[in-house]
């Protein structure tokens, strides 16, 4: 396994992100140029197939096949659009692709909108994110001015208007239908499914949502080819992956390393290990819905593949030490959810709101076994009944702090 | 048709291509609990409560399209389960509240709590696990989320009892309603939670499933007056509420027994509506003829209407018809000609109408009293139904006559969409004049539009703003089951 590839943050540091010329001279908008004089659409879109490249919001779609998807569409308006709304607690890899290297989200963006044929692409901005916006802002000034973008890209028959939408702050409007709610000026809920996005999302058109994370790796793909990429990192997810460590671990940060690293690796090569004096209790990956994993499960890859153990989500890793009231964690879990549901569905509207009641009486001591049965009701009902995948992770952190902590036990 | 074969619960059926999964089970009457659901609404699928099994995932029947071959479970243990939790969890906060809700007895969620024996609470602690002040600080809690508006004329709206199913805001024809906060703070209201200032067609009270919208009534008042015997309560019926009525009382076969009711109610005398139908329909008839050429005559007997170009479109507001409501024509001749008649002081007659309307109660009336919708009907006799059991009385049935050729006096049927156009063309020269009738927002938005353009010409423009007419009316009682 090549340890030390780096496809996103490559530049990283090295240049000013608000000046392009610097990202020029890196042999920046090089795949750009190669996309547009020397390949079509349908080529581009098979080396992202080819390369095995899937999403990396959490749900690990293959991209490729969601392009194609769009792309096959006979409608004449397509959309595009850059799913910048993370808003997972503990992560923040996109908001870094921005502050290092805007340009090469914007050039990845430009490429797979014109590969799917839309006219107008969105970047759907957090509504935290301030720097972030002013970043962006002038990257897309500067793109435009370089004739990347606007109308007669580089002088060729390709047309691409770029809007900068900025969102009010919400997590459901990270899910995709939410997000499109969202743009077309409506409450910020999720749709149903099916109609899919892929053929009837933004206003009715076809619409390919992808996180900013996937859309940096398009680049790298056109340039050195599908084949290389799908060779690197885990087989069946392959890439290489930002992953955000925070916690007790001795070097906080983002760092880039390929999919199937094991929780181990991550603690102990990149992130320095765990802090003198601290014990490892757990470690939760992939935000404040994801996983946790315990002792025994350190040495499961990484990838984000439906039957692994452990899968990636988001790709962060927030290390928990003994010193951590499981109290405290389980309330911010809970009190995070029942802020942020969205309300539209009954077990989600309510089930998060007695979740947080429960946890409530749990952290005051006041627990019955009444609860204990209605915590595990309220979990199961999330998982299974609830309209987006919003319920099920809820529900996912708490089972595993069921499961695995076994946090009644003294109850 | 195409049809294709599906099978559900082990058996095999037939079903068209284009179905639900909930359209095929309510034809072959296999029961499924559903909540958000209604009728030709848009499908939401937020109350959770029709999941089905299919390929081992539990999804809402209400919006699954069926495909060839699809193998359907519609109960077993986990289905059971989804639908006692999410019930349970709807039911933690609204138990308790029946027994002052005015919806009681006639209330969806209540059909199914029961239906589902839910009788525990499972989700909410104790009175002797909160300390005084948690119970103080949750009660406040609660109190805070509720907003009740209760200044608008026709519709009254505590969002104590909703249970954020979507039906209002999907059926308002000016889209008045809309999901305000997030999550466990979720509330359906207006913009700003300022009062309802809509047309008030009431067909967001006709489908809520529970409580949360009702009538806007003094109830208490109008009962004092029919139990009073110094007051003549007097009953205008408008026959358009017959049908719906039996979904209130399923024991009403015929006129007969609709007066006998209303008697028993407290009613005296009890007059058909026809009478002021005639008399409106001479009078729209007068209107279109001195109407100055070229000028449009709009129908005024649907006030939803009337509201909806008042609001939306003032240029047409001098065309509005001038001539009262039916109801009130009847009202006033009840008042003066009648009372004259029979020597009964004016302000001893206490004359309700007994509508499919609620947006009558808009507007303030000379001579009318009160407007009833079906729903309030009922209410009032299930308020009453103990002490009328007790006194029998002898009660006369049939139609009182205000005239005494009444009875030959023709039907004629204002609540039918198109009603009042057949009618007034009926009795004047159709080729002198050129009338349409709309009903529904959609098709009525479209000709006005296309009135305003000058890109179409009509003498006369009859809008009824209820899809169906006022036989769908928003002060009809809806089948629950449906």
């Amino acid at each position: 396994m090549k340890k030390n590839i780096k496809i996103i943050t490559k530049h990283w540091g090295k240049i000013n992100p608000l000046r392009i010329e610097e990202y020029l001279k890196e042999g920046g908008y090089k795949a750009l140029e190669k996309f547009i004089f020397q390949m079509r659409p349908e080529e581009a879109i098979q080396e992202i197939e080819a390369s095995n490249l899937c999403g990396r919001g959490g749900a690990g779609f293959p991209t490729g096949k969601k392009l194609k998807m769009v792309a096959e569409r006979k409608e004449k308006e397509k959309y595009f659009i850059c799913n910048l709304d993370e808003s997972e607690p503990g992560t923040y890899k996109d908001r870094m692709i921005v502050k290092n290297n805007p340009q090469l989200l914007l050039e990845g963006l430009i490429i797979s909108a014109l590969t799917v044929g839309a006219s107008k692409a969105f970047i759907y901005l957090n509504g935290n994110y301030e720097e972030e916006k002013y970043i962006l802002e002038k990257a897309l000034a500067q793109a435009e001015k370089e004739k990347f973008l606007g109308e007669k890209i580089l002088s060729s028959g390709y047309n691409l208007e770029l809007k900068l939408f900025f969102g009010a702050g919400a997590y459901i409007c990270g899910e995709e239908t939410a997000l499109i709610n969202s743009i077309e000026g409506k409450r910020g809920e999720p749709r149903m499914r099916p109609p899919y996005p892929t053929e009837k999302g933004l206003w009715e058109k076809p619409t390919a949502v992808n996180n900013a994370e996937t859309i940096a790796n398009i680049p790298w793909i056109i340039l050195e080819g599908g084949k290389k990429f799908a060779t690197i990192g885990a087989e069946c997810s392959p890439g290489t992956k930002l992953y955000i460590l925070s916690g007790a671990i001795n070097n906080p940060g983002v760092f880039e390393a390929p999919t199937g690293i094991t929780v181990r690796q991550l603690i102990k090569e990149i992130g320095g290990g765990i802090p003198k004096g601290k014990k490892f209790w757990f470690a939760q990956i992939g935000g404040a819905s994801g996983v946790l994993a315990i002792g025994k499960d350190l040495d499961a890859e990484l990838t984000f593949s439906k039957n692994c153990l452990i899968p990636l989500g988001s790709g962060s890793v927030l290390v928990i030490d003994k010193s951590v009231e499981i109290y405290d964690l389980l309330f911010s879990w809970s009190d995070f959810f029942r802020r942020e549901s969205c309300g539209k569905c009954l077990p989600c509207r309510e089930g998060t709101f007695r979740l947080n009641e429960i946890i409530q009486r749990f952290e005051d001591g006041k627990i019955s076994q009444r609860d204990k049965k209605a915590l595990g009701q309220i979990l199961w009902s999330l998982e299974n009944t609830a309209f987006c995948p919003f319920g099920k992770f809820v529900a996912k952190p708490f089972q595993d702090a069921l499961e695995k902590l076994d946090i009644f036990k003294n109850v | 048709m195409d049809y294709v074969k599906i099978k559900i619960n082990g058996k095999n059926y037939k079903a068209k291509k284009d179905e639900t999964v909930l359209d095929v089970c309510r034809r072959e009457k296999i029961r499924i609990p559903t909540l958000c659901f209604c009728k030709d609404l848009l499908r939401e699928a937020v109350c959770r409560l029709c999941l089905v099994k299919i390929e081992n995932r539990l999804v809402p029947s209400c919006a699954t399209k069926i495909f060839s071959g699809m193998e359907i479970i519609t109960e077993d243990e986990d289905i059971k389960k989804s639908r006692e939790i999410n019930l349970e969890l709807l039911w933690s906060d609204h138990a308790g509240k029946c027994v002052k809700c005015p919806k009681n007895r006639r209330c969806e969620l209540q059909d199914l709590a029961e239906e589902y024996k839910i009788e525990n609470f499972n989700f909410v602690p104790r009175r002797e696990e909160l300390s005084d002040k948690e119970e103080i600080k949750l009660l406040k809690e609660n109190k805070l989320r509720v907003v009740v508006d209760e200044k608008n004329p026709a519709i009254k709206r505590t969002t104590e009892y909703c249970v954020e199913c979507r039906r209002c805001i999907n059926i308002c024809p000016v889209r008045s309603y809309g999901f305000n906060h997030r999550a466990g703070d979720v509330i359906v209201g207006t913009p700003y939670e300022k009062t309802l200032d809509c047309l008030f067609c009431g067909q967001c009270v006709a489908h809520c499933p529970t409580g949360a919208l009702t009538d806007q009534n003094d109830l208490e008042k109008i009962e004092k007056k029919l139990d009073d015997l110094k007051i003549l309560a007097v009953a205008i019926v408008d026959l358009a509420i017959f049908e719906s009525l039996r979904n209130e009382f399923p024991e009403i076969k015929n006129s007969f027994d609709l007066v006998k009711i209303l008697r028993g109610i407290g009613f005296e005398k009890v007059f058909n509506l026809k009478y002021g139908n005639k008399f409106y329909v001479e009078k729209l008839i007068g209107e279109l003829k001195r109407k100055r050429q070229k000028k449009i005559l709009f129908n005024g007997n649907c006030i939803a209407f009337e509201r909806l170009i008042k609001k939306y479109y003032p240029q047409f507001e001098k065309n509005l018809s001038q001539t009262e409501i039916p109801d009130e024509l009847l009202a006033s001749i009840i008042k003066k000609d009648y009372a004259n008649r029979k020597k009964i002081n004016r302000q001893d007659i206490f004359a309700v109408s007994l509508s499919p309307c609620v947006a009558k109660k808009s507007k303030k009336y000379e001579n009318l009293d009160a407007i009833l919708t079906v729903r309030e009907i009922g209410r009032i006799f299930r308020n009453k139904k103990n002490e009328m059991d007790k006194t029998e009385r002898n009660i006369k049935a049939g139609f009182d006559q205000l005239i005494e050729a009444e009875e030959i006096c023709e039907d004629i049927k204002l609540e039918k969409s198109g009603g009042t156009k057949e009618a007034v063309f009926s009795k004047i020269e159709i080729k002198k004049y050129k009338g349409v009738s709309f009903c529904g927002i959609k098709d009525i938005k479209k000709k006005l539009n296309e009135i305003s353009k000058g890109d179409a010409r009509y003498d006369f423009f009859e809008g009824l703003i209820c899809p169906g007419g006022c036989l769908n009316g928003g002060g009809q009682s809806r089948n629950l089951k449906d």
